[in-house]
């Protein structure tokens, strides 16, 4: 049985994206256009909520979706507590420090990785991180628009990306699928909860669906 | 396929546009909110097609319809 829905292969390694970020019902607002950037441009995106098995560890199946990932976003937007005795948060600047740590001590292709780091404001980071000095971040404050061209640029002055629209244009596209998506579901029968709480690789095949129709 | 829809949605580089389905670019931009729906629904009453109005995230904020539900080719 291929493993993963058959996409750990090397011939996937340049198509993965491997994304950590916060499952906060807040950060939702940011993961659905993040989700969607990365399938309009022909990307797949790897994320631990893809699949959930109770006999899995999660700290196995992250470093898995890390090593069949050649890319990888880490908004760090969420690292700071916001409200008294509340923990800070920990869990995406460990993984941050697994990519970083698979790709600084590769000897094979894994070496050819490479990772956007998104924070809410310019610096912040550094409060925080402070090792990450000097490093290349981009910010998004905490805007989806804002979010979808740090995504699409990274694409662009990275993996290499060309011919390619433009940050408004995929912008505007994800209204238009957001709205597609919420109605059509709802006259299939969906609820409003139905669709907020829908299962991350549900939501993805939506994308792929509505992306590959477009043409 | 659904029919045309006005959309009146942010414009990341400043106010708010209004989009039509299957159309990548803008058709006008607005400084105002108000003034993109005014426009919008003016444009949208004109066509007989539909006004969606989204919020700053992109989800659905309103919808309205002013499509004919029986266009003159269906009555007998």
């Amino acid at each position: 049985m291929p493993l993963h829905g058959g996409r750990a292969g090397r011939e996937y390694f340049g198509r993965n994206v491997f994304i950590n970020c916060p499952f906060d019902a807040e950060y939702f607002a940011l993961l659905k256009p993040l989700l969607f950037t990365v399938l309009y441009l022909g990307f797949a995106p790897r994320i631990a909520l893809e699949r959930s098995d109770s006999g899995e560890q999660r700290i196995q199946k992250i470093c898995e979706l890390i090593r069949v990932s050649q890319f990888s976003i880490h908004d760090l937007s969420r690292l700071q507590s916001s409200r008294k005795n509340e923990f800070y948060r920990l869990n995406m600047s460990f993984e941050l420090g697994i990519e970083y740590g698979c790709r600084h001590f590769a000897v094979d292709h894994l070496r050819d990785k490479r990772c956007l780091i998104l924070e809410k404001g310019r610096f912040d980071f550094m409060k925080a991180l402070s090792d990450l000095s000097g490093v290349d971040i981009k910010n998004h404050g905490s805007d989806p628009a804002r979010l979808v061209r740090c995504v699409r640029d990274w694409f662009v002055e990275t993996a290499g990306l060309r011919g390619v629209e433009g940050s408004t244009a995929i912008w505007y596209e994800y209204n238009l699928f957001a709205e597609e998506f919420y109605s059509r579901r709802l006259a299939e029968g969906f609820s409003d909860e139905d669709l907020d709480m829908m299962p991350v690789p549900e939501y993805t095949g939506f994308i792929r669906d509505w992306v590959r129709a477009r043409g | 396929m659904p029919g045309k829809s006005h959309h009146v949605v942010l414009n990341p580089n400043g106010g708010w546009s209004v989009i039509r389905t299957g159309a990548s670019r803008a058709t006008r931009r607005f400084t105002k909110k108000q003034d993109a729906i005014h426009w919008a629904s003016v444009q949208s009453r004109k066509d007989g097609s539909e006004l969606v109005v989204h919020k700053r995230d992109g989800m659905v904020e309103s919808k309205s319809t002013h499509r004919d539900p029986q266009p003159p080719q269906d009555r007998s």
